[in-house]
């Protein structure tokens, strides 16, 4: 099953990020809650975390792109049939 | 009746290097994450070091690595928001680890009122300072004497602002503070013309951060805090590489 990978709400839902670094990369194995990217307002750096345990399936917002809070910046999938 | 205060503690580490503090920082943090450990501030002053934000960039530092050598300046990356600040003794620094939701704050809402928080202690001392729109911080007219950074993990915070009392404030002139071109900066020393003791400062500090955040603070030592972490040997802290 895929899960969304979404700029969490922990700030203004107009707020827009820029997206700095993607720390796992499609294809790799993360456990739920672990630090997938991270993205940053002027002052402000925030942490995406895995929704779910399973592998990065893809990314949409690249390194340098921008987006705004509660948007998806990419895919999970957990391995199990829906 | 007021409705009672949060409990929070507060850990000051007095002057040390940027990085055993931070190292210091991160534990905590992922402690407070996993839901060991409540809100704590962390205050200190480090030695001189500039700092490079998520955002930020070293062609920023207008110093050479043979003068920044000479001035005993660090130079290192860290994980806040923001381009690159310079840090010293005199400069209070204050981390506070929150869960936003005990707070009920977005972390949008959070960071601007750790500007106010800047405000309201620089007004205690009768220094009238504001915010700048699009600059963010605390500014004296055009100078800024307090800066805000923070990263938000799960809804935890860390990093926080930074307040010129009475540092050396030269080696601004060798960055473009917060990645703007030669940006006049000040300090409480230098809007009062007298010296502030850093431990009133602090002292107000917390007073006005308990007010702010609705949190009443006890204070802890460093080696309470080295009893909270389920690890603290990669701090390496018994070497004790700072000086209080």
């Amino acid at each position: 099953m895929d899960y969304d990978i979404v700029v969490p709400s922990t700030a203004d839902g107009a707020l827009q990020v820029t997206m700095v670094s993607w720390i796992r990369k499609p294809g790799d194995s993360v456990e739920m809650g672990q630090d997938l990217a991270e993205a940053s307002t002027e002052k402000i750096t925030l942490y995406i975390t895995a929704p779910v345990t399973g592998t990065v399936k893809n990314i949409t917002v690249d390194e340098g792109e921008k987006a705004d809070v509660g948007d998806v910046v990419g895919t999970m999938s957990d391995g199990k049939e829906e | 009746m007021p409705p009672d205060k949060r409990k929070g503690l507060w850990v000051d580490l007095g002057t040390m290097p940027y990085k055993p503090a931070f190292d210091i920082q991160t534990a905590l943090y992922a402690e407070c994450i996993d839901g060991d450990l409540p809100t704590i501030v962390i205050v200190q002053e480090n030695n001189p070091v500039f700092t490079i934000g998520r955002t930020g960039s070293r062609s920023n530092i207008l110093a050479t690595e043979k003068e920044l050598q000479e001035l005993g300046i660090e130079v290192i990356d860290v994980n806040r928001g923001g381009d690159v600040t310079f840090h010293a003794p005199g400069q209070i620094i204050v981390s506070p680890l929150i869960f936003l939701g005990d707070i009920d704050q977005n972390a949008n809402q959070y960071f601007h009122r750790l500007e106010d928080v800047q405000i309201l202690v620089l007004d205690r001392y009768g220094i009238k300072s504001g915010k700048k729109e699009g600059y963010p911080g605390a500014w004296c007219g055009a100078e800024k004497i307090g800066s805000v950074g923070i990263a938000v993990r799960h809804g935890y915070t860390c990093h926080g602002f930074s307040l010129n009392v009475n540092p050396d404030l030269h080696p601004f002139g060798l960055i473009n503070p917060c990645g703007v071109n030669q940006m006049p900066v000040t300090s409480m020393k230098k809007m009062l013309d007298r010296e502030i003791p850093g431990e009133q400062v602090r002292k107000t500090i917390r007073d006005v951060m308990g007010d702010v955040f609705g949190f009443e603070f006890q204070t802890i030592t460093l080696a309470d805090v080295l009893g909270m972490l389920k690890d603290p040997s990669p701090l390496a802290l018994t070497q004790k590489p700072f000086v209080k």
